[in-house]
């Protein structure tokens, strides 16, 4: 059984109000999403993966890899089984991740307007991994320098 | 539609009993949200008490005004001497101790009538999102694990008084994968803030899952096994309230059905065409929009057909845009050929190549500067 309700009347039901939503008064009202199928963590109809059919989504998992999960439309109305995980360990180059997170979104008339959002996420939950770099020593200038060299 | 779907009808461990039921008609009732939060208001208030401050508050003095003349203002003010109220300002709602403004009474509209056909639309209405599974996220249900949405166990897991044990209630909701939202309302269990705990709503809590039986079938012990229960609630399928079915108004309560009383929705609700058996002069409303996916309209032959062809191709020319001949070198040749001479020949570092002006003579600044 498809869903009874189109992801359309989904998103006007939920759109101002949902478990999912961050509302903000700085910043002019911001509205962010806490859901794990957005890839940009904002609340707009394109984003919003629990509300349509075909979602991904990009966390970060154990071990410096990088989870993409996706809806399946057959399962919409199966919560336990709607959502595949895959994972791509922290161990296989970034072009490859990239190029398997790029596939998965727009291949096989998926997402295609994901691609980019979903190869983007990955790439910062990769950065984030990262140890950041030792900041250099500074260097001395003017009289300290005159007194050090001294 | 060409097949009714149906729902699987799961057994004691969580699996498929084998057994299906096609999905009652009145899961495909509109989807309604302005009908059902207006009903939700109207009946939240009818569970009131009346309360109202006392009759005689702030008039129990026998205050009267001095008048004019006394430099004070002419508020009444309260009698005799011998003490510090004497003189004070009385009755008035800005005075202390004084009678509240427009003093609350117990005679106030508390109860608001709903028209009865607004009553089960919003019913129907709620019942058809709790099918939903997105609706059930958006209302913050934990659902990850539920085999699925609508949830119906077979009748049989509660035969006998199975359920009258809170353990065993639990079993049997974490066999269909309903614990998760269970222990979420367990968890959620807080202090209210403010005046309201005194007033006998001293916690607040989430709302866990909905179970709905048929008396007659499953008997009523399972109310007491689910009692204890943080969150799950119980409601018999004769007996289906809004308050339960979409609490503060919002739609997609996550309900587990027993299958007596799925198939008995089939009766209670009737069709959109066919009148209900038990509610006299009912009929289940129908959608006004049939199909409500946008992007399968617009695709759709019927629109497709009817369309212009797009006007040329993907990509069009920017005529309006004038491009910067200062950043690109082909639209300034355009504008002035002598250009590819002037950089080739260094024409406009001639004055900087011959260095720096020399400094004007310091007698010269001298006789400037002389007063």
């Amino acid at each position: 059984m498809a869903s009874q309700a189109s992801a359309d009347l989904v998103w006007e039901i939920v759109r101002n109000n949902n478990s999912f939503l961050v509302k903000r008064k700085a910043s002019g009202g911001v509205q962010f999403s806490r859901d794990s199928l957005n890839l940009t963590n904002k609340n707009a109809r394109k984003w919003a993966g629990f509300v349509n059919d075909q979602a991904i989504g990009v966390v970060a998992a154990e071990k410096d890899a990088v989870k993409v999960l996706s809806k399946k439309t057959s399962e919409s109305n199966k919560p336990a089984k709607a959502i595949t995980e895959t994972v791509y360990s922290g161990g296989k180059s970034a072009r490859k991740t990239y190029v398997a997170v790029a596939n998965q979104a727009a291949k096989s008339n998926y997402r295609a307007d994901l691609r980019e959002a979903a190869v983007a996420r990955a790439s910062a939950i990769r950065h984030s991994y990262k140890t950041p770099k030792p900041s250099p020593e500074l260097k001395l200038r003017g009289s300290k320098a005159k007194k050090a060299s001294e | 539609m060409a097949s009714r779907p149906t729902v699987t009808i799961i057994s004691k461990d969580g699996t498929p009993s084998g057994a299906t039921h096609p999905i009652p008609t009145v899961f495909s009732s509109p989807i309604r949200p302005d009908i059902v939060q207006q009903v939700h208001t109207g009946m939240a208030k009818n569970k009131r008490q009346p309360y109202a401050v006392s009759e005689k508050a702030g008039h129990q003095t026998s205050a009267e005004s001095w008048g004019t003349g006394r430099a004070v203002a002419r508020i009444p003010r309260v009698s005799g001497g011998g003490t510090h109220r004497a003189g004070q300002a009385a009755f008035g709602n800005m005075c202390r101790s004084g009678r509240m403004f427009a003093p609350t009474k117990i005679w106030r509209k508390w109860h608001i009538k709903i028209n009865q056909g607004q009553k089960r639309f919003a019913t129907a209405s709620a019942l058809a999102a709790s099918a939903v599974a997105p609706l059930l996220l958006a209302r913050g249900h934990q659902i990850s694990s539920v085999p699925e949405v609508p949830l119906v166990i077979d009748s049989a897991v509660f035969e006998g008084g199975a359920a009258a044990k809170t353990s065993s209630a639990f079993a049997i909701l974490s066999a269909a994968g309903a614990s998760a939202d269970v222990l979420k309302a367990k968890k959620s269990k807080k202090l209210r803030a403010g005046k309201g705990k005194m007033r006998g709503r001293r916690h607040r809590q989430r709302r866990g899952p909905l179970v709905i039986y048929d008396p007659e079938v499953d008997g009523t012990e399972l109310v007491k096994g689910t009692r204890n229960l943080p969150g799950v609630e119980t409601c018999s399928v004769y007996a289906l309230n809004l308050l339960q079915l979409a609490p503060g108004g919002h739609l997609g309560r996550f309900i587990v059905w027993t299958s007596a009383a799925f198939k008995a929705l089939d009766s209670i609700y009737g069709t959109t065409t066919t009148p209900s058996e038990l509610k006299k002069d009912f009929l289940l409303p129908s959608n006004v929009v049939s199909q409500a996916d946008l992007s399968r309209l617009i695709n759709s032959s019927e629109i497709q057909s009817v369309l212009r062809a797009p006007k040329g191709t993907s990509l069009t020319k920017r005529s309006g845009i004038q491009k910067n001949p200062l950043r690109n070198k082909q639209i300034m040749l355009r504008f002035n050929p002598y250009h590819s001479t002037f950089v080739k020949n260094g024409l406009g570092q001639q004055k900087a190549e011959a260095g720096k002006p020399p400094k004007t003579a310091e007698a010269f600044l001298n006789v400037l500067k002389e007063d």
